[in-house]
């Protein structure tokens, strides 16, 4: 809980910009799964309302993530605000996952 | 205009997105990896090691039941012997005994011992062959080689078809697990000639090699089909099979219409440490 409540205090003010998502998973494997769920969970948490997540299962579209030179599932586009930025993996590593998005200021 | 498709750009991954993707590879957080032509699924590796595991544990539990199954033939070999055997035995001494008692006039009582006494030899008869089935008792007392001999002698007169078995092992060359499995297994090889094959002609070989001993039973029946040797119905081969790997042992099945079917099964000789401690004088 205190972690969570120092992380929301050192939020970057986002400004009112809408953050867009492009979350590439494999089906239900357990990694997707988990990145969809923390992905969730941080645009509840930090972006509420002003966020957009397109869901990309590559099972099923594999052109999309060629597109996108993905190479792995899971992964994570922020297509706006730019610069655009790509995470790889389950997302559980939150202090990270906000750094890199750029919700909070940076890595400790 | 070409409509041919544009080639494919290998993605560049340099700087802090390779790392993460080594980080993400390394923390196991990779469910696929994205290719040209198809999605490989990380986890499949994972998939297919558990199934090996659960294959091996499957394998331990079949050659634990095996040894298992072994023991209690052994056992019940035992008691139908002992325990049958001696009661009939006694009744055909009892018997013997009243035949001896009866007089020229009581013909019909004469009659009837006598066809008692008949009755008790074959089941006598039938009982040492049961256990001898259950356990052979020439396996036990003379070894693999000898039981082999002996079950190509029995398969001749059983079915009218010769069995040759010939050999260049000594008396002692197996171990007792290796022994029962190679006599199983040379059971079952002949079991499912007999049933299957319409062979005039049987061959079964036991060779000891240097590292390997080969069992080799071949017909010239109507051969077998791919099918037939890895069909779930073919009770018969999956328990050769399951044999033999309990003893980390391969087979080999060949089969065509012309030449009839080849079984080989190859079991590793067990490895002989030898100790070079100095002899002190």
């Amino acid at each position: 809980m205190t972690s969570r409540s120092r992380e929301k205090r050192r939020t970057a003010p986002a400004g009112g910009k809408t953050y867009a998502f492009q979350l590439f998973v494999a089906g239900n494997e357990s990694n997707s799964t988990q990145a969809r769920d923390n992905l969730a969970r941080l645009c509840r948490e930090y972006l509420t309302g002003r966020h957009e997540i397109t869901i990309v299962d590559v099972l099923k579209d594999a052109a999309t993530a060629y597109t996108h030179h993905v190479l792995v599932t899971p992964t994570l586009i922020l297509i706006k605000p730019l610069p655009k930025v790509l995470l790889l993996g389950n997302l559980s590593d939150t202090r990270h996952v906000l750094a890199a998005l750029r919700l909070i200021g940076g890595k400790q | 205009m070409s409509s041919r498709k544009a080639p494919f750009r290998k993605p560049q991954i340099k700087g802090a997105a390779a790392e993460e993707l080594v980080h993400a590879l390394r923390t196991h957080q990779v469910d696929a990896i994205v290719g040209e032509r198809h999605i490989m699924l990380v986890r499949l590796k994972q998939a297919e090691e558990d199934l090996e595991l659960s294959r091996n544990q499957l394998r331990a539990l079949t050659a634990s039941l095996l040894s298992i199954r072994e023991n209690e033939r052994i056992v019940i070999a035992r008691e139908i012997h002992d325990e049958l055997g001696q009661a009939l035995t006694c009744l055909q001494l009892g018997l013997s005994w009243i035949a001896g008692k009866v007089t020229a006039r009581q013909q019909p009582v004469q009659d009837k011992v006598r066809s008692l006494a008949a009755l008790v030899t074959t089941m006598i008869r039938t009982v040492q062959r049961i256990a001898d089935e259950l356990r052979p008792g020439v396996l036990d007392e003379l070894g693999l080689v000898k039981a082999l001999k002996s079950e190509a002698r029995k398969f001749t007169g059983y079915t009218g078809t010769p069995c040759k078995f010939e050999t260049n092992m000594g008396k002692t060359g197996c171990s007792r697990e290796e022994s029962i499995a190679i006599f199983r297994i040379a059971q079952a090889a002949l079991t499912n000639v007999a049933r299957h094959a319409e062979a005039s002609k049987i061959m079964m070989s036991l060779m000891d090699g240097k590292t390997h001993f080969v069992l080799t039973v071949h017909d010239n029946g109507k051969g077998i089909t791919r099918e037939q040797i890895s069909g779930a119905q073919s009770l018969g081969i999956i328990g050769i099979r399951e044999r033999v790997l309990a003893l980390k042992g391969s087979l080999n099945i060949r089969g065509s219409k012309t030449t009839g079917t080849t079984l080989t099964v190859r079991i590793p000789r067990p490895r002989i440490l030898l100790s070079h401690r100095p002899v002190s004088s």
